[in-house]
């Protein structure tokens, strides 16, 4: 997963995060479809998973606090957004335990995440990053 | 805007293509019909003030390369990840879709996207008041758009 300078919104802190993000996911997409057979993969999945739901948690939640601080007015549609991805890895990683480590859940969540984030990073937040630049707002929160 | 559906489904194509792919040329031509075996067909229920489906059919080829992209991996074959990130990028520029459409107070909904199967597909000889499909180019390959929508009587 390639990070792509396009994608920065110009407020250090979040471009931080996202970074860490794509880090973070495209590592977990070389393990996923890594040829190492399944059962090897599995800790390690478990491991980036639940690293990925805290930290995917406190970069909504940055985020979130620097949305509120420019007033930006998709806030609520944004936040809804936020919280159904949480909801979906929340979901996803409760039925990973619950059927026993079942690869082709796993490998449909990771096809998902793929594109959503890019989506997300790509068309949404860029959306957060105009407003500030239209209002002069422009990476002021360190 | 009922009349320029066409347009809005290849123009939200369009947009999703540039931002997460970088691919910024596409062109388009309206089609009849397009049915091949090697494709993945997503389809994607819409309610609300208008009613039908879009179906979203990729070839594998296509798929691939978009996959590959994306990721920055090579797939060699489709399999239930590859089937799963295309299925979210027909979910997106259909969510797309929905924001012009509202843009011009229609209001709809859609429903999560599904594999769609022809065969099994028992309103496939349905009539639709706007029934209108595309092939839509671009540089890593041609995906199709069949978009088949009621207004409600």
């Amino acid at each position: 997963m390639l990070w792509k300078d396009r994608y920065e919104l110009g407020v250090p802190r979040i471009d931080r995060q996202h970074k860490e993000l794509f880090r973070r996911v495209g590592a977990f997409l070389q393990v996923l479809r890594s040829e190492v057979c399944w059962n090897e993969k599995v800790i390690r999945l478990h491991e980036m998973l639940e690293f990925m739901k805290r930290y995917v948690v406190e970069h909504f939640r940055d985020e979130e606090e620097y949305q509120k601080s420019i007033n930006y007015p998709r806030y609520e549609i944004h936040r809804k957004i936020h919280a159904d991805m949480v909801k979906y890895v929340s979901e996803v990683s409760k039925q990973f335990e619950q059927s026993d480590n079942n690869e082709e859940l796993m490998q449909q969540f990771g096809g998902r995440l793929l594109a959503w984030l890019i989506n997300h990073v790509a068309a949404e937040d860029q959306l957060i990053a105009d407003y500030a630049r239209k209002k002069g707002m422009s990476g002021n929160d360190g | 805007m009922m009349d320029n559906i066409y347009s809005v489904f290849v123009d939200a194509t369009q947009r999703v293509f540039s931002l997460m792919l970088n691919i910024s040329e596409i062109s388009d031509h309206p089609i009849k019909s397009f049915r091949c075996d090697d494709e993945i067909d997503i389809a994607i229920d819409i309610v609300g003030d208008l009613n039908g489906k879009v179906i979203y059919r990729f070839p594998v080829s296509t798929s691939l390369n978009m996959v590959n992209i994306m990721s920055g991996m090579q797939f060699q074959a489709v399999d239930v990840f590859v089937t799963s990130a295309i299925s979210e990028i027909a979910n997106i520029i259909s969510g797309n879709v929905l924001t012009v459409l509202e843009e011009s107070n229609i209001k709809c909904d859609i429903s999560p996207p599904v594999l769609y199967k022809p065969d099994e597909d028992r309103e496939e000889n349905r009539e639709y008041e706007l029934q209108t499909s595309c092939c839509i180019g671009t540089t890593i390959g041609e995906i199709y758009l069949d978009i088949r929508l009621n207004r409600p009587s």
